[in-house]
């Protein structure tokens, strides 16, 4: 069982320090959502936890051990990352660059074996892609690639899923389809992390919130206390009222 | 159908390795080559011992030179379109090839080639590696290239280290022998190869094809972007500085033994890539051998050209890719990807 931990994560972008002393823990069987202004932190903070960027103190630690010192395959096959960029230069077809998450699992010259095609087939099957996995990834729409770039997230089988913005470009179908799997996977054992904006659609699935404001973990708390009305002007400036008229209405799939 | 296209193009360039050896403005011609062949096969004699030694010593060295230049330039050109994830990244077009050609210059006009015959694709590989070092420092930040940065960038590098080896070779005009034997070299040609040229350019393409193979899924990897390959189990960044610099290794072989051959590197990944997809397990053999074709093709139509035109492969390669790339470019300026 994979446990993630950020432990005083700071880091520096150019002359802003954008995480300063950021403190996070990710469990099996948790849905954590990640928000925060635009710049908060989010992304980079995702990228500190998945060992793409070093930080200039503190550190993330992988199941104890320091996310740095993780062997890349190893380290791949318990945490998956889906970007907020998806975009491929070259026409791949989408079962192609699922395939590329089997990855981390393959020696240097091993064939695909059945385990890989059939970890392909399930991580298309669950996104609802399966339609769209032998065209080229240059046809698709927005939305239809970010469901490729899930789908090859989910292929490596990883036990911690870390996803930004991943329901960008999704349609209202897809979007609660998508959080509906990530709340199915967290049942089933798995820690998420994702990075949102939209925490009116996240909030009601997740286990706790975490924002991020001025580069620390300003809250961490179960959804109802973390998107309080004193912590979404404190973080975010606005103002929050419960639903007293038409809109926004609640859907469901 | 796609898997078996890589042995097509074999039987292909089996073909036009028959033409390239038995047309020339001047005899020996097909019938001699037959000869030749079945003498060498031990059923046949009869064919003088000029002849003889057109075909073993002259045009086959010549032929050798072409496959396997072809071959290591179209491979260098996918590799550095997958690392840089940009389809307009080659070896001529950002540098490494102007860097190979500074460093083989270097070589002859200072001798060296003459004490050994590898001073001189040492030379262009260091040159090659070092432009290829100023283009990552210029073009990139944090793994990522903008076509702008690249081009921009392979103009810099290119007038530059262009004016650089004018320089070497009109300072060393006193040596007329050296000078002429730079000036014929750059402009690109695989007359007077020998088999030495022949061995070092398989060497080179032996060697730097076998570092890449065993990392051939990494290009695919390398192709998404930086923190999703990194997520996969890639280290991006090595893995980018170890292929691209392998692909140097295979442009300074090239340029070494054959000269400034342009478009090659750019044009016949994006030929592969209609042919048989993006996958680089079946890309790099399909488009090694379209090189080897294409190659072989464009000495074939300077060696039957008429003798007036003095016509020389790069000329070739240049007249017949320059089109393509502004084809390619004015695409991606319309927003279709290439």
């Amino acid at each position: 069982m994979s446990q993630l931990i950020a432990n005083m994560l700071s880091k520096q972008l150019g002359q802003k320090t954008v995480l300063h002393g950021v403190n996070l823990h990710v469990e099996p069987g948790e849905l954590v959502l990640l928000g925060g202004r635009n710049g908060a932190g989010k992304s980079t903070l995702l990228r500190c936890l998945i060992g793409a960027v070093e930080p200039d103190a503190g550190s993330a630690h992988l199941d104890g051990k320091p996310i740095l010192s993780w062997q890349p395959k190893a380290r791949a096959r318990e945490v998956a990352f889906v970007p907020q960029d998806t975009e491929v230069p070259f026409e791949f077809t989408g079962r192609e660059l699922v395939t590329m998450g089997r990855h981390p699992h393959r020696g240097r010259s091993e064939p695909l074996r059945e385990e890989d095609h059939k970890a392909v087939d399930r991580a298309l099957k669950l996104l609802d892609a399966e339609a769209f996995q032998e065209r080229s990834v240059t046809t698709l729409s927005g939305g239809e690639q970010r469901r490729i770039a899930v789908a090859r997230a989910l292929a490596t089988e990883a036990r911690l899923l870390l996803l930004d913005e991943p329901t960008n470009n999704l349609d209202l179908e897809h979007a609660l389809q998508l959080v509906t799997l990530l709340r199915q996977l967290a049942n089933e054992g798995h820690g998420v992390l994702v990075a949102s904006h939209d925490l009116n659609l996240f909030a009601p699935h997740c286990d706790r919130v975490v924002l991020l404001h001025n580069g620390r973990a300003d809250v961490d708390a179960k959804p109802e206390e973390a998107l309080s009305p004193d912590n979404m002007h404190r973080v975010f400036g606005v103002q929050s009222h419960t639903p007293s008229s038409f809109f926004p209405r609640n859907f469901t799939l | 159908m796609k898997q078996r296209l890589p042995l097509l193009l074999v039987g292909l360039l089996l073909v036009v390795a028959v033409l390239h050896l038995a047309f020339a403005r001047v005899s020996p011609g097909l019938g001699s080559l037959f000869e030749w062949l079945f003498a060498w096969a031990g059923t046949g004699d009869g064919l003088s011992d000029m002849d003889r030694f057109v075909f073993a010593d002259v045009r086959t060295p010549r032929l050798f030179v072409a496959v396997f230049g072809g071959a290591a330039l179209a491979l260098a050109g996918t590799v550095m379109q997958a690392s840089f994830r940009n389809p307009l990244a080659s070896p001529d077009i950002i540098g490494t090839a102007a860097g190979a050609a500074f460093g083989g210059a270097i070589a002859i006009v200072y001798g060296w080639s003459q004490l050994a015959v590898i001073f001189t694709p040492l030379a262009a590989l260091i040159g090659a590696t070092g432009v290829t070092a100023l283009v990552f420092a210029l073009a990139g930040s944090h793994g990522r290239f903008s076509v702008a940065n690249l081009l921009l960038a392979g103009v810099a590098l290119n007038t530059l280290f262009g004016a650089l080896t004018t320089f070497i070779v009109t300072k060393s005009f006193s040596n007329y022998t050296a000078s002429s034997q730079v000036l014929f070299w750059l402009m690109g040609g695989l007359d007077n190869r020998t088999w030495d040229h022949a061995w070092i350019t398989l060497g080179g393409l032996a060697l730097f094809s076998a570092l890449i193979w065993p990392r051939v899924r990494e290009l695919d990897l390398l192709t998404l972007r930086d923190d999703s390959a990194h997520s996969l189990g890639v280290d991006a960044v090595k893995s980018r500085r170890y292929l691209v610099w392998c692909a140097c290794g295979l442009t300074a072989t090239t340029v070494a033994n054959s000269g400034g051959i342009a478009f090659v590197g750019l044009i016949v990944p994006h030929l592969a890539r209609l042919l048989v997809g993006p996958a680089h397990r079946l890309l790099m053999p399909t488009a090694a051998l379209l090189g080897a074709i294409l190659m072989v093709v464009s000495d074939l139509g300077c060696r039957v050209s008429p003798a007036d035109w003095n016509l020389r492969l790069g000329v070739v390669t240049a007249i017949a890719g320059a089109p393509y790339f502004l084809y390619l470019l004015a695409r991606q300026r319309n927003g279709v990807r290439l």
